[in-house]
């Protein structure tokens, strides 16, 4: 066994900020549509801070997409076939048999294939689908004038938003109970906070300097 | 009146530019731009219309004409007049285009759209079937009995109703001065008018104090701050006409042609143009945030800002009966009130409610009400709206606003499909309503009068009447919140043709939503007790 960081400084950073975002964006946006009745901020703080919190994911983003392609960490999201039978096959009846992970963690591999497909599909799709239509939402008002958008359009914006939004629920809560699944229930998580993680050796890297 | 040509709205291309201006500086902005201002101290801080208007100070003092030294015969409103006219040549003939004097406009080419014509409204109905000497008690003139009155006296244009300062001119049947008015004081004491000048007359419409629009009455005089923050003393304490400015005695006003929310600028300093939209004083982006300015685009000022009208002491009257009018007791006319003293039925004027604080209803509205008049064929619609408003999501120049809807029942032709004017104001004897409590005979008498055709038979009709609120503000403390409207039941539950946040979610979307996030949790539930129960991992 080693210990090796398998999630740098910015990245630790990224993924908290992030997920304090996305969380807070959920219930403001949930209070502002009106569910169950939530009532946390008041409903124009409510919109204040959600469309705040908008831009500052945005700017986030931003800077995440940058230390992405400097790094070339990107690579780590590129979908692959290899084991994904395997990793399915394990979540269905190897995890209750205590088979042993399919896929080795790796520095320069730490997602195993269902992870590349689930956070390839949660940045390329849930969360631009989610930018695109909060944008248009923001500013269906200017494009209405400017293009004579018809008020349909407003509804249609608004179901798509919104669907993404109980989409990202959904996510949230199949990711963090997946978290669970390490060599200890709570193996991910500390990795997440503090970076370091054991993984087992492997003779073909040695990433100890 | 003509109102001035709307300015053309920009070409598309530079809209579309304006657009990516917007989206480019906008996005930052948004950041910090949202919080809405800390309550301000009470009583207005910035420099307002009213005190531009209260620096006004007239050049000349009138009691120094000899001209108006009188004596003048008691009554004898027409020999001030004529004492004015000596310096003011041309004041009369002003007077005389406007409708304070003709009571009478056209609108889109058709005439009839006044009192002296043929328009209806839901209190006191008309006054061409034989009311007008005491209706025009409220005429800018002297001597308007009937239709053979000549609107071409200009010493029957009435000057000191709206330039008296000295609140002792009063004015009787026919619009004659009371004899006991001191008319040679109150001619050497004329200014430019007051709230009480335009109250005499626009705070008593539909026959009494408050009854007729719900955001004037006398109250207005000695209102506080939260009742009107405009014309309240308290508040800018501005006058009528610091808003509705004048040109050559036409006084700006959205009677029955005027768009309600025009924003004309002047294009000189000093130039006289109508104030009458808030934009002219507030700007169209007053709010410290982009969020609330944005509301502009289609909410009016007043739907926000004026949370409830009647908000004085007076209650303002929703439901008039005629219906159930002409009831006698012991064969003479009775009233019924009920614990605060108003009046809950008359024989005169049927069942009546009156309420105080009235949540106002919301329509879109582009500022043009199309008025119903005596001689149109009614639609087939029940109940009949008197004065339907124009106006939706997809009209430019609609927003929403906030309306008064006055019902009642009134008497009609059911063969001809019309409304009628019926003869009211007469002593006994007289076929007058009033009089001798026979609703036919005083519809047969009132068509008689007024020279319009009368099937002989009528019936009562249920009718609906707008009446847009404007006035009596409310500080800005008290303006609505969000969820007033953003809400499932709020203040637009009814309001068509957009989709708005917080009030339509469909609920197949939500139930989609918590299907997929049920399904999710059963699914790692189940996977995590399976887990569990193997005692691994």
């Amino acid at each position: 066994m080693r210990r090796v960081v398998l999630y740098e400084r910015f990245e630790r950073f990224w993924h908290w900020a992030q997920a304090l975002i996305i969380i807070t964006m959920m219930l403001t946006g949930f209070e502002i549509r009106g569910i169950l009745g939530l009532h946390l901020f008041g409903f124009q703080r409510a919109v204040t801070v959600h469309n705040a919190l908008a831009v500052a994911l945005v700017t986030l983003i931003v800077f995440a997409i940058f230390w992405h392609v400097t790094t070339g960490e990107w690579r780590q999201y590129i979908p692959t076939r290899k084991f994904l039978r395997e990793m399915v096959a394990f979540y269905l009846t190897g995890i209750f048999k205590g088979a042993s992970h399919p896929v080795k963690k790796h520095r320069m591999a730490k997602l195993n294939p269902l992870q590349r497909l689930a956070y390839l599909g949660f940045k390329v799709l849930i969360i631009p689908v989610q930018i695109t239509t909060g944008a248009l939402y923001y500013f269906y008002p200017n494009l209405q004038h400017a293009f004579g958008w018809s008020p349909s359009a407003l509804w249609f914006i608004a179901v798509v938003h919104v669907l993404g939004a109980f989409g990202l629920v959904a996510f949230l809560i199949g990711h963090v109970y997946l978290t669970t699944t390490g060599h200890t229930p709570l193996t991910n998580i500390k990795a997440m906070i503090t970076g370091w993680e054991d993984l087992p050796d492997d003779e073909y890297f040695d990433e100890n300097p | 009146m003509p109102h001035p040509p709307r300015k053309p709205s920009p070409p598309r291309m530079r809209r579309i530019l304006q657009f990516l201006v917007g989206l480019l500086v906008l996005v930052p902005l948004t950041v910090h731009a949202q919080e809405t201002a800390a309550p301000a101290p009470s009583g207005h801080g910035s420099f307002t219309a009213a005190h531009a208007a209260k620096a006004r100070t007239q050049t000349a003092d009138h009691s120094k004409f000899k001209i108006l030294q009188g004596p003048f015969k008691d009554g004898d409103g027409p020999a001030v007049t004529k004492a004015c006219l000596t310096c003011h040549t041309k004041a009369a003939q002003q007077v005389m285009a406007t409708s304070h004097w003709t009571w009478n406009v056209s609108k889109d080419g058709n005439d009839g759209y006044g009192k002296s014509t043929f328009l209806v409204n839901n209190y006191c109905l008309t006054i061409i079937g034989g009311n007008t000497e005491g209706c025009t008690r409220c005429h800018a003139g002297y001597g308007f009995k009937d239709k053979s009155f000549d609107f071409n006296q200009q010493e029957n244009v009435d000057c000191l109703v709206c330039h008296d300062t000295t609140g002792d001119y009063e004015k009787e049947r026919a619009g004659m001065p009371n004899p006991a008015v001191p008319l040679a004081d109150v001619a050497q004491k004329v200014g430019s008018p007051t709230l009480k000048n335009c109250g005499a007359c626009h705070f008593f419409g539909g026959g009494a104090n408050a009854t007729k629009h719900g955001d004037l009455d006398d109250t207005i005089l000695k209102a506080p701050r939260t009742e009107d923050v405009h014309m309240s003393k308290q508040g800018a304490g501005m006058d009528c006409v610091d808003c509705h400015t004048s040109d050559s005695h036409k006084v700006g006003g959205p009677n029955y042609v005027i768009p309600a929310d025009r924003r004309e600028q002047p294009k000189f300093p000093g130039e006289s143009v109508s104030r009458m939209s808030c934009a002219a004083c507030h700007t169209d982006a007053p709010h410290k945030s982009y969020v609330l300015n944005r509301h502009y685009q289609k909410v009016a000022c007043q739907t926000c800002h004026i949370p409830a009208f009647a908000r004085g002491e007076r209650p303002t009257n929703t439901f008039w009966d005629w219906a159930t009018s002409g009831r006698l007791k012991d064969g003479r006319p009775y009233e019924e009130k009920d614990a605060n003293g108003w009046p809950t039925y008359t024989s005169m004027r049927g069942k009546m409610v009156w309420e105080r604080n009235v949540k106002p209803s919301y329509i879109w509205y582009n500022g043009n009400l199309k008025f119903t008049r005596l001689t149109d064929t009614l639609p087939a619609s029940r109940p009949v709206v008197l004065n339907p408003a124009e106006g939706s999501y997809t009209d430019p120049n609609a927003k929403i606003w906030p309306f008064k809807f006055h019902e009642a029942t009134q008497p009609y032709d059911p063969v001809l499909n019309k409304l009628v004017a019926p003869f009211t104001d007469g002593p006994p004897g007289s076929g007058a309503y009033w009089g001798d409590w026979k609703m036919d005979i005083a519809v047969k008498k009132g068509m008689d009068t007024a020279g319009l055709p009368y099937s002989g038979q009528f019936d009562y009709l249920r009718t609906t009447m707008l009446w847009p609120i404007t006035h009596m503000v409310a500080p800005k403390e008290q303006a609505l919140t969000c969820t007033e409207c953003h809400a499932r039941k709020g203040r637009l539950a009814a309001v068509p043709g957009f989709y708005l946040i917080g009030r339509d979610r469909g609920t197949g979307v939500d139930f989609i939503g918590f299907a997929v996030i049920i399904l999710t949790i059963l699914g790692v539930g189940i996977h995590g007790v399976i887990r569990y129960l193997h005692g691994r991992h």
